[in-house]
């Protein structure tokens, strides 16, 4: 009783089991002395669950709900019936469950209501009372001639409660505090525990890593470039062990040579913004003189545009840049002819 | 020649003054890369009877002349084309320098001469003597041009403007004449008006305001109409033509800058600077900007990094650089301040003549100097002043001088002011390219003597003085003759130095503006105890090529205990010793802190020190007021005072230079604790690094604890817990960056007992590239990766090999190995992500090139000859020919030395070419005096063709040329080559050494005869030597009928004795005499020949060129000789069609016409002679042409 209690109130955690076992707890006390030999067929119970039986928690539902059933089909018996349908006893078998799960549940209520953790006697009469049963018929109930005895239900393997969570010993409740208080929970939830090395070190095998993992990169990466293009070699009986990437000539070579390239171009954005922008915000525009040979005046004025809103802005006052290159473009005077 | 004398104002050598000029460039094709324009001259006769107007231009093709829109007669002639002709086996550099000399000087602008003479109509002569305008037309086109406009066309899909294709003017000194006719003088002033047509998507930039820009009709094109109101030289015009993108600059909206599409951001950043050298400028100089606008234009394959023009620089694109760049970012801001300085002094105060450069490259100099002093500080300007000063002593000593203002009086030869050079100083065009560099170097050192001489406030009033002087002038619109205001001479300068400051600088000019050669003293000293006085003896080593006496003050700076003292010595002829009075008792002061010349006072550790003596350091000279090499003795413990305690970076600087030769542990600690102080001048720390090294390994066998420089490398730039791992870099602070690039790379010079680099130095530089991390930094680290394989490359030290076995990966050394595996990721990484400048493929060449010298890797040109092709960034081409040059010389390879000499003739970077030329000189593959399976008799003809007519496009790079030829063979006849079987003779007439006066063949002599004949019409035959001498055959053969006594004169105008001419007669066969000249035969009035320039060209476009009496005074007899009436039909399909081989046939014709012609005439040349000798003095450079061409059908007229 107290192992199956105290299984009860530890596993919280454990949903499916939960139910089970507090309706088993409850209807102890009530039935205790109730358990007389029932029909021999035990109830075919297709659970959901039942499926994987193999599982002692399974085992132990399956060994309670059999008892019930025998229970039930006693009472049945007791009661003149011959015979059952196999619905009717699971009807009965439900009810009685639940019956008995509302007792031990109310009895659990009024038990931790007065600040306790285990139910007493008076707590289950209560429990009885408030459900409207009768509790005077029960002594004479219990004493009747013609209830049938039921063999106790074979041990079932107990469940095994789940040691995987269990990590270092609880530690005992000191001696203040009263021993009905819960215990402590598993050390684990509150203690530090130290897995890896010192953070010192740990500095250093970063940049090891990273260093490494860099070249790894790097390396593979030429020479997979290497692989699959032009190589030229340092030594003339080895092509393969210092590849190097044919080098080719550009059409333009200075773009390639002056322009970040783009992995520098990020890093740059990343690293200042601030001052970036404080440039961009006393350089003009880009006066673009695009590529395109077409509509070269009208770009002028836009980019005019442009420029004087922006210098506008920026001294406040409407000042135009007055730059030849800037204007716009005139049109042919029809008098120049040829 | 146009000779200045003292006080006088401009003369100009020409009988007119231009006033305006008219560019006019119509189209320019990029994909056949010519141009078509005119240009339109507007002239003032100054003499009465102008009737020949000389211009210059080269490579121009020019159709037509009109004055006053008459058809006019002109004749295109360019000596320069051809040096030397047909001397097929003269190979002597004095002969040919003087030859080159006397080719340019033909064609000076400064002595009123040119290519391009233009014949006025005779009908306006009238109009002529009344002095009044002429307009000169002249239309012209320009086809592929070798020089002066460079195109640059990428090969790559899109119209021109997609692709990024452009255009620029570009050349050493004046080279406008290259790309449109003109007078070529920065002496002409003119106002200009510039028009350019291009296409739409295409800008156009150039000299002055853009007044409008109009398109043409059909829309596609559209024409830039800039006007230039300032006066300005032809030589100061420049072009640029691409698709630019355009920024204004948003601090000075009349600045507007250009560089290539893409390149926009760098540009912005590059620039944003440059407002603050203006105003530098404009507030030093109290004078504003002279023009109304300024334009900077980037280009790629620019010939010079910066070109400055007026109202306009170009500047190479590679200066361009983003925020993230912190080594480019110094270096392109000098180069825009330099530029910003030329726009002062050199365009809008042009220069008088050549003589007078120095004084605006002294100028430009100085106050580029007085920037860079505001800008980087005092140090980086003395450290700076220190650098260009060893450099030019180092550079005088080894070549003899360099003279800033030769003056070529008198005419004697003996007053030859360069005759040890190999060049004439005559011409800025036939200067040696480094000469130059270090003639600009000495000029801003001088200007800073000047200053140190009358203070710089009046130096500074000297300079608004003369902006001022010119600015006034430049307004004078229709007054041109006040032009000349804008010219600065020596002697104006002068003049306005000694009215402003009242002082006499005349001995400190003779001394090194009059003079070539630089001081060289030698000091030593005792201390003399009894009297308390330092003994200093100072001598002089005046006797060296390059040097010269002092007399004169000269400061020395004692630091006692009790303090720093200057002295002022005189230098006097035979005074060596002199005593110095100490001010301070021997005795050890106790606990006094010591003051120093800056009135600092510091605590020393004196234990050091001489327990007698009160000496701490002695300086000689320390402002560095003479431009001098000092060598002083002093002890080890002096020098090392002088290193930790005095503030000059100079002096910080001498003092680790010379405890190089203190290796001891003292010394060490000195160097050691510059190091760390952080106060200190970043780049005495970076000195103190390699004097480190070198000390080290100077110790090795006593050295204690980790190698040099290693433990404070840790302490400075590693990680506290982990010590062997290099910080994550952070280059926000640019001096300790600056000492972390530097710090590996002299680590690895240090070396154990076994001279191997200490495998703990090694394992070191390889963490640091290792574990490299840039990802937190804001700047770039390629120049820091760059220095670290730089380092690397550091520690290579040379292979064991045994007996020549053939290097193997198998027999690689595992440290090699290990550097090899990184320069190959480096290397390679370069080709994903490029770093900026490809600055780390640049070290992983060099580095291989030192792994392959050193015998790690077999020797191996042709990785180096695939990244030197053109389309690689240029600098990796420099590196790569940079190896293979180096290549050359270490295996003696011929091939590679033809590749190299090939490349030099077609590469298409101007620069490339130049830069090759340069490194052989640098690093030539044999000298005069080495024995050396290179040195044969193709090579030297190579180079001699290269020099002589290969290079005509380009001063620069012929010049280059010829220093290549005298680093190879020196000044005499190379002597690989045989004796010279034919039988023309050479004499030098240079009394110091007469060169071997060689036997003269009879047989073979009509070879050479011959030669000359055909020079005559040199531009047809073109360079294609080949032909000649086929040519040569044919003729000599079938002429000797038509024998006649030839007589050349190779090098020199006859009646200049200035140049060491030589004289050559010759003869063929029985029926002419023959005429030898030896050294000593100088007497002009025996020689009965044509001051004969033969190196000429001529294009005739029109016949029947009329006769008019000449222009008299100047150029009377040569200018007659050069009008040649086009008589005959195929002479004007040669001119159409030039350098073509096809026409060898007509060559050879009118070989014989001439032939005939000359024997006819011959008298009357002598006669003609006579004429000449009388006018020598006055005409030094008065040239005519040889009888053979057929135009001494008109001698009779000049004779009468």
């Amino acid at each position: 009783m107290a192992d199956t209690a105290s299984g009860g109130s530890s596993g919280s955690g454990t949903v499916t089991a939960d139910m089970p076992r507090d309706t088993f707890r409850g209807d102890r006390p009530a039935h205790g002395s109730a358990w007389l030999g029932g029909p021999a067929n035990p109830p075919p119970v297709e659970r959901s669950g039942g499926k994987h039986s193999t599982t002692p928690a399974d085992n132990y539902y399956l060994a309670r709900r059999r008892t019930l059933q025998v229970v039930v089909s006693s009472l049945l018996t007791e009661a003149g019936f011959e015979s059952a349908e196999k619905a009717a006893v699971e009807t009965l078998t439900e009810m009685l469950q639940s019956y008995v799960s509302e007792i031990g549940r109310s009895a659990k209520s009024y038990c931790e209501h007065t600040a306790r953790t285990q139910p007493t006697l008076s707590d289950i009469v209560v429990t009885l009372v408030e459900m409207g049963f009768n509790v005077e018929t029960l002594p004479a109930y219990a004493k009747r001639s013609q209830r049938m005895v039921i063999t106790a239900p074979p041990v079932t393997n107990q469940p095994v409660t789940p040691k995987a969570l269990t990590a270092g010993q609880n530690k005992p409740h000191p001696s203040h505090i009263p021993g009905h208080f819960p215990e402590f929970p598993d050390p684990h939830t509150y203690i530090k525990t130290p897995t890896y090395r010192e953070p010192v070190s740990d500095y250093q095998i970063l940049r090891e890593k990273a260093a490494s993992q860099r070249r790894d990169v790097e390396r593979a990466l030429t020479r997979f470039m290497a692989k699959t293009g032009e190589t030229q070699s340092l030594f003339k009986d080895d092509v393969s062990t210092f590849p190097l990437i044919a080098a080719r000539p550009f059409t333009i070579p200075y773009l390639t040579a002056l322009l970040p390239s783009e992995l520098e171009m990020q890093q740059m954005e990343e690293t200042d913004s601030s001052e970036q922008d404080d440039q961009t915000d006393t350089e003009n525009l880009p006066l673009h003189m695009s590529t395109d040979d077409s509509g070269a005046e009208k770009e002028n004025a836009s980019v005019l545009q442009q420029n004087a809103s922006l210098s506008g802005t920026r001294n406040g006052e409407e000042s135009l840049i007055d730059n030849p290159y800037l204007r716009p473009v005139k049109k042919p005077k029809i008098r120049r002819k040829k | 020649m146009n000779r200045k004398k003292g006080d006088k104002g401009f003369e100009s050598p020409r009988p007119y003054k231009l006033t305006h000029q008219v560019v006019c460039i119509n189209n320019i094709n990029f994909q056949r890369k010519c141009v078509v324009g005119y240009v339109e001259l507007t002239i003032f006769p100054t003499v009465a009877n102008l009737n020949r107007i000389k211009l210059n231009s080269k490579q121009c093709r020019i159709y037509r002349v009109r004055v006053n829109d008459l058809e006019a007669a002109f004749i295109y002639n360019d000596p320069t084309l051809e040096v030397c002709h047909h001397e097929s086996k003269q190979r002597n550099l004095n002969y040919f320098s003087n030859a080159y000399a006397a080719a340019v000087s033909a064609v000076d602008p400064d002595a009123g001469n040119g290519e391009l003479c233009i014949k006025v109509p005779s009908e306006l002569w009238k109009h002529v003597d009344e002095l009044k305008v002429l307009k000169v037309h002249i239309n012209f086109s320009l086809d592929q041009p070798k020089g002066g406009l460079h195109f640059v066309v990428p090969n790559v899909e899109g119209s021109m403007a997609e692709r990024g294709a452009h255009v620029f003017s570009c050349g050493y000194q004046n080279s406008t004449r290259f790309w449109f006719p003109c007078v070529d003088s920065y002496s002409e002033l003119c106002t200009w008006k510039l028009e350019y047509t291009v296409d739409a998507a295409m800008v156009a930039v150039s000299n002055g305001d853009l007044v409008e820009t109009v398109y043409t009709n059909d829309m596609r094109k559209k024409t830039f109409h800039y006007m230039l109101t300032i006066p300005t030289a032809a030589s100061n015009i420049s072009l640029a033509i691409g698709p630019f993108e355009i920024l204004v600059d948003p601090y000075m909206h009349e600045v507007t800058h250009f560089c290539l599409p893409q390149l926009l951001p760098l540009l912005k950043h590059t620039t944003s600077y440059l407002h603050e050298v203006f105003e530098f400028y404009e507030e030093i100089l109290t004078c504003r900007y002279p023009y109304s606008c300024f334009k900077t234009v980037f280009v790629d394959e620019a010939y010079v990094e910066v070109a400055a023009y007026a109202s306009m620089s170009i500047f190479s694109t590679n200066l361009l650089h983003s925020a993230m760049i912190i080594d480019e970012t110094p270096l392109t801001r000098r180069y825009l301040a330099e530029a910003l300085a030329q726009q002062f002094f050199g365009c809008f105060i042009s220069r008088m003549s050549w003589s007078d450069e120095w004084v605006l490259k002294g100028i430009s100099g100085y106050i580029y100097g007085l920037w860079m002093k505001k800008t980087f500080g005092v140090n980086e300007y003395r450290h700076w002043i220190k650098k260009e000063l060893d450099q030019i002593v180092v550079y005088e000593l080894k070549t003899g001088g360099v003279l800033l203002h030769p003056i070529f009086g008198g005419g004697k030869e003996k007053d030859n002011p360069a005759s040890h050079l190999h060049f004439s100083i005559k011409h800025p065009h036939t200067l040696s390219w480094e000469y130059y560099t270090m003639f600009q170097c000495k000029a801003h050192l001088v200007m800073r003597l000047i200053e140190n001489r009358i203070s710089m406030e009046f130096m500074l009033q000297v300079f608004n003085k003369l902006l001022s002087l010119a600015s006034t002038a430049s307004s004078q619109k229709f007054q041109s003759h006040m032009w000349s205001q804008m010219l600065v001479s020596t002697s104006g300068f002068l003049k306005s130095i000694s009215n402003v400051s009242g002082k006499d600088i005349q001995p400190l000019i003779k001394q090194w503006v009059d003079q070539s050669s630089v001081v060289k003293f030698y000091g030593s000293f005792a201390f003399n105890r009894k009297r308390n006085v330092l003994e200093l003896e100072i001598k002089q080593d005046y006797t060296s090529p390059g040097t010269q006496k002092y007399v004169g003050p000269l400061k020395v700076t004692v630091q006692e205990l009790d303090g720093s003292f200057n002295h002022t010595l005189q230098i006097e002829e035979n005074s060596l010793k002199h005593d110095i009075p100490c001010h301070s008792k021997s005795r050890r002061n106790k606990k006094k802190k010591i003051p120093l010349m800056n009135g600092e006072e510091v605590d020393m550790d004196l234990s050091a020190m001489d327990a007698d003596s009160p000496l701490l350091w002695i300086r000689i000279d320390p402002d560095m007021s003479v431009l001098r090499k000092v060598e002083f003795e002093q002890a080890d413990f002096m020098w090392q005072y002088q290193l930790r305690y005095e503030r000059d970076v100079v002096a910080q600087e001498e003092s680790i230079l010379a405890l190089e030769k203190f290796p001891t542990p003292a010394s060490r600690l000195a160097l050691t604790d510059i190091l760390e102080q952080e106060q200190c001048f970043y780049r005495v720390r970076m000195l103190a690094c390699f004097c480190l090294a070198k000390i080290a390994n100077s110790m090795v066998s006593t050295w204690t604890g980790p190698p040099a420089m290693k433990s404070l490398f840790t302490r400075m730039f590693c990680c506290k817990s982990c010590p062997n791992i290099v910080k994550t870099n952070n280059f926000m602070n640019f001096q300790s960056y600056f000492l972390q690039k530097t710090m590996p790379v002299a680590m690895a010079l240090l070396r154990d007992v076994h001279n191997l680099c200490p495998k703990e130095v090694l394992t070191f530089i390889l963490d640091l590239i290792k574990y490299n991390d840039n990802r937190k930094n804001k700047f770039s680290d390629n120049y820091y990766r760059a220095e670290l394989i730089d380092a690397l490359a550091n520690s290579v030290t040379p292979a064991v090999s045994v007996n020549n076995e053939v290097r193997t990966l198998d027999n690689l050394n595992p440290d090699i190995r290990l550097i090899l595996e990184e320069i190959t990721r480096f290397l390679n990484m370069e080709k994903l992500l490029p770093s900026y400048r490809h600055t780390i493929t640049v070290s992983c060449l060099k580095a291989i090139r030192i792994l392959q010298k050193n015998g790690h890797v077999p020797s191996d040109p042709a990785l180096f000859k695939s990244y030197a092709e053109y389309g690689h960034f240029v600098d990796i081409r420099i590196a790569a020919l940079e190896a293979v040059v180096d290549y050359t010389k270490v295996d003696r390879s011929y091939e590679e030395l033809q590749w190299l000499l090939t490349m030099v003739q077609n590469d298409p970077v101007p620069y490339v070419r130049h830069k090759i030329l340069n490194m052989l000189t640098r690093n030539p593959p044999f000298t005069k005096n080495m024995e050396s399976p290179l040195c044969n008799e193709a090579l030297v003809d190579q180079l001699w063709k290269l020099m002589n007519s290969g290079t005509s496009h380009d001063w620069r790079l012929r010049c280059g040329a010829v220093d290549l030829y005298f680093t190879l063979f020196g000044l005499s006849r190379p002597s690989c080559l045989p004796l010279p079987e034919l039988g023309l003779v050479l004499n030098l007439k240079e009394k110091k050494a007469v060169l071997n006066p060689t036997i003269i063949p009879e047989s073979v002599a009509n070879n050479q005869e011959a030669v000359s004949n055909p020079n005559n019409h040199g531009p047809l035959i073109g360079f294609q030597n080949i032909e000649d001498d086929h040519l040569i055959k044919e003729t000599a053969t079938s002429m000797s009928i038509h024998q006649q006594g030839l007589k050349r004169k190779a090098d020199m105008p006859l009646g200049s004795p200035l140049e060491p001419g030589q004289i050559l007669e010759k003869n063929e066969d029985s029926k002419v005499k023959l005429k030898i000249r030896f050294s000593n035969s100088q007497e002009e009035e025996e020689i009965d020949m044509d001051t004969v320039h033969d190196s000429q060209a001529f294009i005739y476009h029109h016949l029947n060129m009329l006769e008019r009496p000449s222009t008299p005074g100047k150029e009377q007899s040569s200018l007659e000789l050069n009008m040649l009436p086009l008589q005959a039909a195929p002479l004007s399909a040669f001119s159409k069609e030039s350098n073509s081989s096809k026409h060898s046939d007509h060559h050879h014709h009118h070989h014989h016409e001439h032939k005939k012609k000359k024997k006819k005439h011959k008298h009357k040349h002598k006669h003609k002679h006579k004429h000449d000798s009388k006018e020598k003095d006055k005409e030094p450079f008065a040239f005519s042409n040889s009888p053979a061409s057929g135009r001494s059908i008109r001698s009779p007229s000049l004779s009468d």
